[in-house]
C-alpha cells in the first residue's frame, strides 16, 4: 500500500496529538538541560503542521506547508529545525505525485534529513534530536513497503532516543553543562521518536 | 543572585519594550505586526534595503539602529531567542526591490538558522538579496574558523558603513563588498564582572565570584575565554587590546576606529577610564585612534562587563562611518 494523502492527515494528526500527550514530560526532560519548554514548543509547531497539512490538497505541498507552518508557529530552534525537516521532504518530493511508494518515501525523508542537516552541524552521539532523526531515516531505505519503511523507521528512531542517556550535550544552551548533561534523555529525541512512531502506527490502521 | 527589573507580565517583555522604544521615536522609527521595526520614512525603493534580525533582551540593539543611513528593518525575535523564520519572511516580503536587500546577519545558531530558511523561502520568490554574517568575536581563539566566531556588538559600525552605502545610492554588490572587507576588519572581545539574570525567569545567566572577571564571556554569558581575578582598567585593557590588535594584525599607522560598549551595569566613567587606556596602547604601536564610541550599544540585561571593538578604518570607511544617521541610537557622531 502507498502512502496517500488521507494517509499523511492521519499521521500528523496522530503526531500530534501523541506529543501533545506527553507534553509535560518532554518539558521535564528539557528542563534537565535546556530551558524547559521543549514540550510546549514541539506540542505548538506539530499541532500548526498538522493542521496545514489537513488543508493541504497534495502531498509535496502537505510537507512544505507543515514546515511553513511549524516554522512559524514560535520562536527557537525547534520549530526552524522541524520545519526545515518538513520543507526537506517537501524538496524531495515530484510535483502533483499523488501517493508515495516506499523507495519514494524513503527519497524524501532522506531529502529532510539533508534540509535540517543544513541548518545543524549536529550529529549522531550529540543528544539532539539527530540521534534520532538519522538512525530513523537511514532505516527506511530498501525496506519493501511504506508500511515497513515506517515501522523501521520507529523503531530505530526509539533506539536513537534511548541512547542519549547515555550522552554528553554538545550542542545548544545544555552543552555548558558537560557531564552534568549524562543520565537523562534529549528532549527532543524523544519527541522524534514519538512522531515517527505514530507515523507508523497511523498508517498501520 | 535574585533579580530585581522594573517589567510586567514576563510573556510580554518583547512586545511592551518595541512599543515603547517606537513611542519615544515616533519621527523615527515605527513597530509594526510581527516585532518588526521599521523605519518611519521609509528609504526611497531604487536603494538597497538593510534588514537584521535578532533576540531582544540587548536594548538599544538591535531595533534602536532602524533609521536614516542604518537599518531598514530589525526583526525582533523573543528574549535572547532568534525570531522565526517566516517572521524575515515577511521583512524581506515588505522590502522587495529591484535594488536588493541586505541581510546582516550576527554569528549565533538561531539567528543563522532562521536567516537561512527565509533566504531560501525568499530567492523562491525571486526577492534579490545578499547575506553578510558578522562574526566579530575572536574569543574563540585566533586560529579558529570563522564559523566558530560569534557576533557581538561589532556588527552595529558593520551596519553603519553598510547603511550609509547604501544611503548614497550604491549597488547591492558594492554595499556588500563595502561593508564585508570592513567587517573583516572589525574585532570585539568582551569582559564580565558580574553576571545577570533571565528577565522571563529570573534565573541567573553565568554566575562569577566577586573576585573574579570571564574575558571572552559571549553575549549571553557563554563561557569560553578565560576566567581570572579582577584586574584594574589599564591591565584589562592591555589583556584585551593585546588580542584583538593580533587578530586585526594591527601595525604601525594604521588608524583605528574604537568603541566601548557597557553592556549593562558598567559604568560611562569605567569605559571612558578604558577608552583612554585605548588610545595610549594603540600610540604605542605606532597606531592612531581616530574616533570612537563611549556607550551602550548593545547590553546584556544587569551584567557588568564591556565589549571593546576594535575597527582597522580608512578614510572611506571613516567618511562612512561619519555619514548622517538619524537612527535613535546612533548618537555619537553623523
Amino acid at each position: 500500500m502507498n502512502l496517500t494523502l488521507e494517509n499523511l492527515k492521519s499521521m500528523f494528526e496522530s503526531a500530534s496529538c501523541g506529543v501533545a500527550a506527553r507534553e509535560r514530560e518532554l518539558s521535564e526532560l528539557d528542563s534537565v538541560c535546556g530551558d524547559g519548554d521543549h514540550g510546549s514548543a514541539i506540542t505548538g509547531a506539530m499541532r500548526a503542521a498538522s493542521a496545514a497539512v489537513a488543508g493541504a490538497s497534495d502531498i509535496k505541498g502537505a510537507f512544505f506547508e507543515a514546515g511553513f507552518a511549524a516554522m512559524s508557529h514560535s520562536n527557537g530552534s525547534t520549530s526552524t529545525l522541524l520545519g526545515s525537516f518538513f520543507m526537506g521532504i517537501s524538496d524531495g518530493i515530484e510535483a502533483g505525485a499523488g501517493q508515495l511508494g516506499a523507495a519514494e518515501l524513503a527519497r524524501a525523508f532522506k531529502s529532510g534529513l539533508e534540509g535540517i542537516r543544513a541548518n545543524t552541524k549536529a550529529d549522531i552521539g550529540d543528544k539532539t534530536l539527530m540521534d534520532a532523526l538519522i538512525p530513523a531515516v537511514g532505516a527506511m531505505s530498501g525496506r519493501p513497503s511504506v508500511a515497513e519503511a515506517l515501522s523501521a523507521a520507529a523503531k530505530a528512531a526509539k533506539d536513537g532516543a534511548d541512547s542519549t542517556a547515555g550522552l554528553r550535550a554538545k550542542f545548544g544552551r545544555a552543552r555548558n553543562l558537560g557531564e552534568k548533561s549524562i543520565g537523562s534523555l534529549d528532549a527532543g529525541a524523544v519527541s522524534m521518536s514519538i512522531i515517527f512512531a505514530e507515523f507508523a502506527k497511523a498508517f498501520g490502521k | 543572585m535574585k533579580m530585581k527589573k522594573f517589567i510586567n507580565n514576563p510573556e510580554n517583555l518583547t512586545q511592551e519594550l518595541l512599543e515603547g522604544m517606537a513611542a519615544a521615536y515616533p519621527e523615527k522609527i515605527r513597530l509594526e505586526e510581527g516585532k518588526i521595526v521599521v523605519r518611519a520614512n521609509p528609504k526611497s525603493a531604487d536603494k538597497v534595503a538593510l534588514i537584521t534580525l535578532g533576540g531582544s533582551g540587548h536594548e538599544p540593539a538591535l531595533s534602536g539602529f532602524v533609521g536614516l543611513g542604518m537599518l531598514d528593518a530589525s526583526v525582533v525575535g523573543d528574549i535572547f531567542a532568534a525570531p522565526n523564520a517566516v517572521s524575515l519572511l515577511a521583512a524581506l516580503r515588505k522590502f522587495k526591490r529591484e535594488a536588493g536587500i541586505l541581510l546582516i546577519v550576527l554569528n549565533h545558531a538561531g539567528d543563522v538558522m532562521s536567516a537561512n530558511m527565509a533566504v531560501k523561502m525568499a530567492e523562491r520568490e525571486g526577492i534579490k538579496l545578499r547575506t553578510l554574517l558578522v562574526c566579530d568575536d575572536i574569543s574563540a581563539g585566533l586560529d579558529a574558523p570563522m564559523s566558530d566566531r560569534r557576533g557581538l556588538a561589532g556588527c552595529i559600525p558593520v551596519i553603519k558603513v553598510a547603511g550609509a552605502a547604501a544611503e548614497s545610492g550604491a549597488g547591492i554588490d558594492e554595499v556588500y563588498e563595502i561593508a564585508e572587507r570592513f567587517s573583516r576588519r572589525v574585532a570585539t572581545l568582551a569582559v564580565a564582572m558580574r553576571g545577570c539574570t533571565h528577565p522571563q525567569n529570573g534565573l541567573p545567566i553565568s554566575e562569577l565570584a566577586d573576585d573574579e572577571m570571564e574575558i571572552g564571556m559571549g553575549q549571553h554569558g557563554e563561557g569560553g575565554g578565560g576566567r581570572g581575578k579582577i584586574l584594574s582598567a589599564d591591565d584589562t585593557a592591555k589583556a584585551m587590546f593585546e588580542n584583538l590588535a593580533k587578530a586585526l594584525c594591527l601595525k604601525a599607522g594604521d588608524k583605528v576606529f574604537a568603541i566601548l560598549n557597557g553592556v549593562g551595569a558598567t559604568t560611562p566613567m569605567e569605559l571612558s577610564i578604558v577608552f583612554r587606556a585605548v588610545t595610549k596602547l594603540a600610540a604605542e604601536r605606532g597606531a592612531e585612534v581616530v574616533g570612537g564610541i563611549i556607550d551602550e550599544i548593545l547590553t546584556v540585561q544587569e551584567m557588568a562587563g564591556f565589549q571593546m571593538i576594535l575597527c582597522v578604518v580608512d578614510d572611506e570607511i571613516l567618511k562612512l562611518l561619519r555619514a548622517k544617521s538619524d537612527a535613535p541610537y546612533w548618537t555619537c557622531i553623523g
